[in-house]
């Protein structure tokens, strides 16, 4: 079966031919692989590539697996059912930058106001949450269309604070979201 | 002794105080917020009180809530953990006067302690080394432009109730001041109920050395040795090792005396730590006391082999130390890593979420104190330790490789931990020489990326997962329009 399998920012052709003696050739690019595979649980597989051994740990995620070798964990998509889902769920593994804020948090101060004109980078809300305080940034230049929220308001991931139409490229229609930094502390 | 107590605190430390709890035959009461429901410290205890809503305030910081399940139990004793309640007087002072025993010093005691200025004098009238800064906390911003003026740039602002890096600004340059001073105080406010801030010279790469004591309730006060906690991001723990690289016997013996007479000197009954900067040229300065059991404590209890815990319990019944500080040798090395849900490619954010999968590192001198289990979800409403990995080996050479052989074998699935970012410090040339200073991940690993090395054997491990379900469920293909979905294939599969 051919693949196109997304992980670490790439998407890499592979080929495979599992074998029911428990062997497996594969392809990914134009590397081959002889390998060796043992089901052990839902959740561990055991691969032997060029005679090497390895435990290997996976979930299955909605868009994905989470496979983990030796310490680090992999998400790992198949880019073809991705496309086929139309809307890319967004993963954990790679939060896109203008999700707002970073995580469930209390809004502390509001520096801008419905109209300003913002640039690009300009400190524009700080959040607080675990007691630690975020500066929230501008992500673009541009104007403040609407303000979402208020000091004191309880703020989720995703929850889209402040509006701002983006100068550049007015033509389009106004982009959400608001980077973060965080402060020095 | 104690038959029952309980224990006011969430997640790991508690699964880690029952234990001990067990180990000497008293029961335990866990408490629990609503957010905390399928905790594990919940399953873990022999009863378990829900104290209300997710809010702190509404729940492991309510004094009344607290106390009342206490009653409500028969606990003759609380043990208050780390953070939450550990360094509030008014608890202590509450227990005290409901007759249940505070598992921690008097609550004068932490009152004098907790607040950072009040520290400061007393150890400087007791002849223990303190940094160059504030002796009492302003608010006027003039009066902190002149007096950081005379300590001279950098300095660093600190949280008079301070801990754990809140309320904490470096600042380097008097156009920062006012600023960093607001913000922080603010910080401060929200972090402690206080924003008394002072400030203090800032000291360049010193390193973190603490030293552990317990004195008991007769006078008797002993150090546990050091531990070293450069290894910091955002001004928080992440490794700690003991004994430091940069002790001498005769350095050791120095700080361990400052220790004790700095216990002494603060009237200290119960375990606590002692925190010091330690600069270039072997000089030592007081930080503060952190008057309760530290997050950090298990790297003394693996090279003393004494439990700290026990000994918090005991002193606290009123029971004298059984050793004297001729007793307390350290065998070998232990390091601690910090297993926290976060993303250490985005600034160490909480990362919350389900836990698909965990399987805990095993084998001779690992220990994990874990508060988490497969399928648990890590609420977002506090502090996102998963875990505290610890390795105990002969050497520090031997106890670096196996603390790399541990994090390797720990696998979490489902929310992003540091485990690759502290596999590639513990190897990096910096931390095995020991060069461990608390600017250490800034200087040596501010644009670290993970090696992504095992991506083939991921693609590989992927096919096979994929087709080996297809194989047991039959030639399964989504109906048309339907998202191809993994959970649809899984079915009854069963190795």
């Amino acid at each position: 079966m051919d693949y196109n399998l997304k992980i670490g920012g790439q998407t890499l052709p592979v080929e495979a031919d599992l074998r029911d003696d428990g062997t497996f050739l594969a392809k990914i690019g134009e590397r081959s692989f002889a390998t060796r595979y043992q089901i052990i649980s839902e959740n561990q597989l055991h691969l032997e590539v060029e005679g090497i051994g390895r435990n290997i740990y996976l979930s299955r995620i909605t868009d994905g697996k989470l496979i983990n070798i030796g310490g680090t964990t992999y998400l790992v998509q198949d880019a073809d059912v991705l496309a086929r889902d139309g809307t890319r769920k967004r993963s954990n593994m790679e939060l896109p930058q203008e999700i707002t804020p970073p995580m469930p948090s209390v809004v502390v101060r509001i520096m801008i106001a419905e109209g300003d004109l913002v640039e690009k980078g300009q400190s524009v809300m700080v959040v607080s949450a675990m007691k630690m305080e975020t500066t929230l940034q501008a992500p673009f230049k541009g104007k403040v269309l609407k303000i979402n929220v208020a000091e004191g308001d309880k703020v989720m991931p995703g929850q889209i604070l402040a509006v701002i139409e983006r100068e550049e490229e007015s033509e389009g229609k106004p982009q959400e979201g608001i980077t973060r930094e965080k402060e020095n502390i | 002794m104690f038959e029952k107590i309980l224990i006011a605190n969430r997640g790991e430390i508690v699964v880690r105080i029952i234990a001990t709890c067990r180990e000497m035959g008293i029961k335990t009461v866990a408490v629990f917020s609503e957010a905390d429901r399928a905790a594990l410290h919940v399953r873990e205890a022999d009863q378990a009180v829900c104290l209300g809503p997710s809010e702190p305030a509404e729940s492991y910081l309510n004094i009344d809530k607290i106390m009342a399940a206490a009653k409500q139990t028969g606990a003759q004793a609380i043990h208050p953990g780390y953070g939450f309640l550990a360094e509030n007087p008014l608890f202590a002072e509450r227990c005290h006067e409901e007759k249940i025993v505070f598992i921690g010093p008097p609550a004068q005691v932490i009152r004098d302690l907790g607040d950072k200025t009040v520290a400061r004098r007393t150890m400087m009238n007791s002849g223990v080394p303190v940094i160059q800064g504030m002796m009492q906390a302003k608010a006027d911003p003039d009066e902190l432009m002149k007096e950081a003026k005379s300590i001279g740039y950098p300095v660093l602002i600190k949280a008079a109730a301070g801990g754990g890096g809140k309320g904490m600004r470096i600042v380097h340059s008097a156009g920062d001041l006012r600023e960093a001073a607001e913000s922080a105080s603010r910080e401060a406010r929200s972090a402690f109920g206080n924003g008394a801030i002072y400030l203090e010279k800032y000291l360049r790469q010193p390193r973190h050395v603490e030293f552990q004591v317990l004195a008991d309730a007769h006078g008797n006060v002993i150090h546990l040795l050091e531990r070293e906690c450069s290894i910091q991001r955002r001004h928080q723990k992440i490794i700690e090792e003991t004994p430091s690289t940069a002790l001498t016997p005769k350095l050791r013996e120095k700080m361990g005396k400052a220790a004790v007479a700095a216990a002494r000197a603060s009237g200290y009954v119960n375990a606590g730590t002692v925190e010091f900067l330690v600069d270039h040229d072997s000089k030592f300065y007081f930080l503060e006391v952190n008057t309760r059991l530290q997050v950090e404590h298990p790297i003394t209890e693996m090279i003393t082999g004494i439990d700290l815990v026990r000994q918090q319990i005991e002193i606290a019944a009123g029971n004298p130390l059984k050793f004297s500080q001729a007793d307390i040798v350290g065998r070998g090395h232990a390091i601690e890593c910090r297993i926290y849900a976060e993303d250490p490619l985005s600034d160490f954010l909480p990362s919350s979420g389900k836990i698909e999968f965990v399987r805990e590192p095993r084998g001779p001198g690992i220990r994990n104190d874990s508060g988490v289990y497969s399928g648990y979800t890590v609420p977002m409403e506090y502090d996102p330790i998963l875990s505290k990995l610890i390795t105990h080996a002969e050497s520090r050479q031997e106890c670096i490789g196996r603390m790399s052989r541990a994090l390797k074998d720990y696998v979490v699935l489902g929310v992003l931990t540091p485990i690759p970012f502290l596999i590639d410090i513990l190897s990096s040339e910096a931390f095995i020489k020991g060069e461990t200073y608390t600017d250490f991940i800034d200087t040596h690993f501010a644009d670290w990326r993970p090696a992504m090395e095992g991506i083939d054997m991921a693609c590989l491990a992927y096919i096979v997962d994929e087709i080996a379900n297809h194989r047991t469920k039959g030639n399964f293909t989504p109906a048309n329009g339907e998202a191809y979905s993994p959970w649809q294939t899984l079915g009854n599969f069963r190795p």
